[in-house]
């Protein structure tokens, strides 16, 4: 009798504590997403204000600018879901960075003073949202190990969780943003 | 500043006169410490019957008398050697920084850098540099944090927290929380799984954050008051350049990011910058001991790249 309830209360214990720890590790995803979200909402803020500097000289990249607007008007449309938020995000930066390459072909664009203030600030938004990808990617990959590895992956079936997907950290990325090569290109 | 090459030929061309001149100093300090060394001995072994019972206390007071002693007999030569090889060393490896020989970093900031969980009840040290590189500014001494122990029968002993280079310097970036890196101990000696699980539950520190540099996060592991804001301080590049880092110093390496500025102790063990009794100044190992490591505390701004200016400080 008193063994087969110390055996339920420790199955007990266990098992709060494996749905605990999921719930922590779901939230913490959650939690980090929120900031990535952030962050991103203040790259978004800041485009309209570059393609206001930059379009009257861009005549050739007509197109890159108004995708870019497109994209953010996706971005800031209600019940947009994390995954398209991360697609979205992906389409964004490389459209960015086109532009960032285009403004190296007009000298007097790379001179005006709005230009590099804005470009500066992306910069710095740039490396908070990489910071805040690799978190959310550290987040998520706890996460799915979870759901994935024993014991834990029968608790995770019951409670119908599914992995989820990691920003893609490009190869460019990874290498640091060169102050010098930026402005003597 | 100079490199290290530069430096090794300030140190056996320039003060050649001064190491000369100060070996001979150390030859005179060398016998007067043999002798009053084997004076001690000597009192040992007469004395070594009395003790038989309580050996302790005979090892206890040679060491405290001999001690007490050596730095009674060395305190001359330690002085000339500080004001006339290490200070010229630190002016030749830049001309702004200063020196002070008796002097260290406050300790304050040795118990805010957040390093060292345990509080130290003594913080002595010397051979304090400070000023400015590339307009980082940067201070460093030698540092030996203690913690004073009661026993049962009332006789208290030290235990040393840290001792070695107490490095603190400008930071790049803005930030508010705290972010700190220790050498990984636990996943060295008990593998990945366990490692990590007793890292993440560690109850002195902040979060774990595990670092996506494979190589970086089997030799460090970083505790921070926000998952996002140390990988903001922490991106790839400054990772693999506090990996060369801790391969130049070959030593523990701690570093902590707090009031926008980097805290960085290389547990060396020792007092640093004292001057060589036993062995020629004029050795290679002695004189590499001083030059190196001078020349790798203060070319920590240049090592790190803290002189870099990023967007957020420009």
């Amino acid at each position: 009798m008193s063994i087969s309830l110390i055996v339920i209360i420790v199955v007990a214990v266990f098992m709060i504590l494996m749905y605990n720890s999921l719930i922590s590790k779901k939230n913490q995803v959650a939690n980090i997403f929120a900031s990535v979200d952030t962050v991103l909402k203040k790259r978004y803020n800041l485009i309209p204000n570059l393609v206001a500097s930059v379009q009257e000289y861009m005549k050739h990249e007509k197109s890159i600018l108004e995708d870019i607007t497109k994209l953010r008007s996706e971005a800031n449309k209600p019940n947009v879901s994390d995954e398209q938020k991360i697609e979205l995000d992906k389409k964004v930066t490389s459209a960015l960075r086109s532009i960032m390459i285009a403004v190296e072909n007009y000298p007097n664009l790379k001179a005006n003073e709005n230009v590099m203030q804005l470009q500066r600030s992306l910069n710095e938004i740039e490396e908070q949202i990489s910071a805040a990808r690799r978190a959310y990617n550290q987040a998520v990959t706890d996460f799915n190990n979870a759901i994935e590895m024993f014991p834990t992956n029968f608790m995770a079936s019951m409670m119908h969780y599914m992995p989820k997907k990691v920003f893609e950290i490009s190869t460019s990325e990874r290498k640091n943003v060169n102050v010098k090569d930026l402005f003597e290109k | 500043m100079k490199k290290l090459s530069e430096l090794t030929r300030f140190y056996y061309e320039n003060l050649h006169p001064v190491l000369e001149d100060l070996d001979k100093k150390r030859e005179e300090v060398k016998f007067r410490v043999m002798l009053f060394g084997g004076f001690i001995l000597l009192i040992d072994l007469m004395s070594f019957s009395f003790f038989q019972n309580n050996l302790d206390i005979l090892l206890f007071t040679n060491i405290v008398v001999g001690a007490f002693l050596y730095k009674f007999l060395t305190k001359d030569y330690t002085k000339e050697f500080k004001d006339r090889v290490i200070k010229p060393l630190i002016s030749a490896i830049d001309e702004n920084l200063k020196y002070a020989k008796n002097a260290h970093v406050r300790g304050a900031k040795f118990i805010n850098s957040g390093i060292f969980t345990q509080m130290p009840d003594k913080i002595e040290g010397n051979d304090y540099i400070s000023g400015a590189i590339d307009d980082i500014n940067i201070e460093l001494s030698d540092i030996h944090a203690q913690k004073e122990h009661r026993n049962s029968k009332g006789r208290t002993s030290w235990s040393t927290i840290f001792q070695g280079l107490f490095i603190v310097s400008q930071f790049n970036k803005n930030f508010q929380g705290k972010t700190v890196i220790l050498p990984d101990c636990a996943q060295n000696a008990f593998g990945g799984l366990i490692g990590n699980w007793l890292q993440s539950h560690n109850i002195n520190r902040n979060e774990l954050i595990k670092m996506d540099n494979p190589e970086f996060e089997k030799e460090f592991v970083v505790y921070g008051s926000d998952q996002i804001e140390a990988r903001y301080i922490l991106n790839h590049t400054l990772m693999e350049r506090l990996l060369e880092f801790k391969k130049k110093t070959k030593h523990k390496l701690y570093v902590s990011f707090v009031f926008e500025q980097i805290f960085i102790a290389i547990d060396y063990g020792k007092d640093l910058f004292e001057p060589a009794v036993f062995r020629t100044l004029l050795d290679y190992k002695v004189a590499m001991e001083y030059v190196q490591t001078l020349h790798l505390a203060i070319g920590v701004v240049k090592e790190l790249k803290l002189n870099e200016k990023l967007w957020s400080k420009v």
